[in-house]
């Protein structure tokens, strides 16, 4: 048995003796987003236009996220049509960001690793580079609209009453609350990703303007950044949607009572 | 929008950040003459040659050169015109294509014969990384407030301390990596929820379950780590190495979950107090269901919001090794093995905190209805 296997296997169990049949479905869900990860590099690598992969797997990783991460349609609709929004708005900025940037590709900190390789594969990085900070940014972004569309999803199952004013009113006190720990997510889960560059960069002493123009770090950078911009334009989407949408969450819970 | 966001204070402050902005966007695009290093501005391009390559796997990709006419920024030749050979290519990997208006750095500028020459190095992309900081922080204060306040202050000091660390651990070469690192999680741990939650009991159980869920998870993936004599982990395929490999991955894992599992403690918690808020009379045993109904909604995306962040960083090396030949499970084993363990042992943590901050917050918040 490989290493990963075995973590797999742990994971599994874990999931399925926290969340029951949920927690199967976080786990199915894991699987199939690493699916349609490794199916859109090999699209890409078969020359299909790195945009309709973006947005065509992009919304795929949505929805997998979103519908498979919780069964109450309530807040599952409410977060999958906001985070569609913010997808959209987020494509803008990335893209006018990327090619102003310029970051696509590899940094001379990778020389060692394309050693042998033939780097000129006819495929815009561009393009790639545009592909995956989108992707990077997904899951930031289905969480977000999750957390907030179940939190309010909470509060209109035990006060239906409530007016939309005091619905953005909550959501945003969701937002505020849950924002600090996901810039937290993010930035612990992208620094942690780039120690290794890091000691790298204060190990052969690079200087601040060095590092601050540098292909791989400015890479990085725009990805947490991007991520940022994302869940904080998810945090009113969600709470704006929920409100077009208040009238079957009301009805929808009369029903399960 | 709900009616009344647009305070007299938040006018205010929305005019004196765009002023600012403009002000510190305007300074690092002007900035030449703080850098060592010559920049220059392109005043003119032109493309003159046109190749074609292919390699042994088929691939077609086109190589032009381009001549720069470009005016120094800084430096003894300032204001001087030169002309500086670039070359592009149509998939531009490691190489760029300027246009008029770009800065660009350039290297071994001299004077021969009278005339200026030098080597293109690289582009200023500076202002880009500050235009960005810019707007997080203007949509951070504008739709938090006080919240997003904490929220940059927290990250920042995070990131110092980050770099405090690495210098620690460059003395020490590296010797004791993951110790440094772990004790560096406790405190990141403490800093952020104080910084977001404030002290309180609140805080120091989201604190409890965060430290205890992340510590489980990394141990158990050692014992796994162990029982599976790492099968299938392949060290020699990190990326940056400048250190023994192991201890490095474990402590990059650490961080790297680090923050999910915080997150996910402290969203269960803060959706129980809006509950208790609501419903003061609201029982320990009705809390448990609803943190852990929250917590199973939670992990699942929290999960994948780690995954696409581990993964998606391997996925222009994946491309490059399939087009040079390479069979689609060597490009995994070579490429994704490494980012898919660290997402196993993250998500590991995650589902542990579940019913450990559940518990916690149900015994601190609920009314006990044992009769």
């Amino acid at each position: 048995m490989t290493t990963i296997t075995g973590l797999g296997l742990v994971l599994l169990i874990l999931m399925v003796l926290v969340g029951g049949k949920q927690g199967w479905t976080a786990f199915l869900s894991l699987l199939l987003n690493f699916g349609f990860l490794y199916f859109a590099i090999i699209l890409v690598a078969f020359h299909v236009p790195p945009l309709f992969v973006t947005v065509t797997i992009g919304i795929t990783i949505l929805a997998i996220t979103i519908f498979m991460g919780e069964d109450d349609l309530r807040t599952t609709i409410t977060a999958f049509y906001s985070s569609l929004i913010v997808l959209g708005l987020i494509l803008i900025l990335i893209f006018a960001v990327e090619h102003w940037a310029m970051v696509q590709g590899f940094g001379t900190e990778d020389s060692d690793e394309l050693e042998g390789m033939s780097i000129l594969i006819g495929i815009s990085y561009l393009k790639v580079s545009v592909t995956t900070t989108i992707l990077s940014t997904l899951g930031a972004i289905a969480e977000a609209a999750m957390a907030i569309a179940s939190g309010l999803t909470e509060i209109l199952e035990n006060h239906p009453e409530r007016t939309n004013r005091q619905l953005i009113h909550s959501g945003m006190a969701i937002g505020r609350q849950i924002i600090g720990t996901t810039f937290n997510t993010l930035f612990f889960g992208f620094f942690g990703g780039f120690l290794a560059l890091f000691i790298w960069f204060l190990g052969l002493h690079y200087s601040f303007g060095t590092i601050m123009n540098n292909k791989i770090f400015v890479a990085e950078m725009i990805e947490i950044l991007i991520s940022f911009i994302g869940v904080l334009i998810t945090v009113p989407m969600t709470a704006w949607v929920m409100t077009k949408r208040r009238k079957s969450v009301v009805d929808n819970s009369m029903k399960i009572k | 929008m709900a009616k009344g966001f647009w305070t007299e204070q938040k006018k205010w402050l929305l005019i004196a950040l765009v002023i600012i902005g403009g002000g510190i966007l305007f300074f690092t695009s002007h900035n030449e003459r703080f850098y060592q290093q010559p920049i220059a501005k392109v005043i003119s391009e032109k493309t003159t040659g046109k190749r074609k390559t292919k390699d042994q796997f088929e691939n077609v990709d086109h190589q032009y050169n381009q001549q720069l006419k470009v005016r120094m920024m800084n430096g003894k030749y300032q204001g001087q015109v030169l002309t500086v050979q670039n070359t592009y290519s149509d998939s531009r990997p490691m190489d760029q294509r300027y246009r008029v208006g770009n800065d660009i750095f350039l290297t071994q500028v001299r004077k021969q014969n009278g005339k200026l020459s030098a080597n293109v190095d690289g582009y200023k992309r500076d202002t880009v990384i500050v235009f960005l900081l810019w707007l997080v922080t203007l949509m951070l204060l504008l739709l938090m407030g006080h919240a997003g306040l904490l929220a940059l202050i927290s990250v920042v000091i995070n990131a110092i301390l980050f770099l405090i660390a690495i210098e620690i651990d460059l003395k020490q070469n590296g010797q004791h990596i993951m110790l440094l690192f772990s004790v560096l999680a406790i405190i990141f741990t403490f800093i952020s929820l104080l910084l977001v939650l404030g002290f309180s009991k609140r805080m120091l159980a989201t604190f409890a379950a965060t430290v205890i869920g992340t510590f489980v998870a990394l141990g158990v993936s050692v014992l796994v780590f162990s029982w599976t004599h790492e099968r299938g982990v392949y060290y020699e395929s990190m990326e940056y190495v400048t250190q023994v490999p192991r201890p490095l991955f474990l402590a990059e894992t650490l961080l790297g979950s680090l923050g999910a599992v915080m997150d996910e403690s402290s969203d269960i918690i803060a959706t129980l107090f809006e509950l208790k808020q609501l419903n003061p009379q609201v029982t320990r045993k009705q809390l448990f269901i609803s943190g852990r109904n929250v917590g199973k909604s939670i992990m699942g995306p929290l999960v994948n919001v780690l995954f696409l962040i581990f993964m998606v960083d391997t996925f222009t090396g994946s491309l490059l090794y399939i087009k040079n030949g390479n069979s689609w499970g060597y490009t995994y084993a070579m490429n994704m093995s490494l980012g898919t363990i660290q997402s196993l042992i993250s998500g590991i943590g995650i589902v542990l905190s579940v019913p450990l901050v559940s518990l916690f917050g149900a015994l601190l918040l609920g009314k006990g209805t044992r009769k």
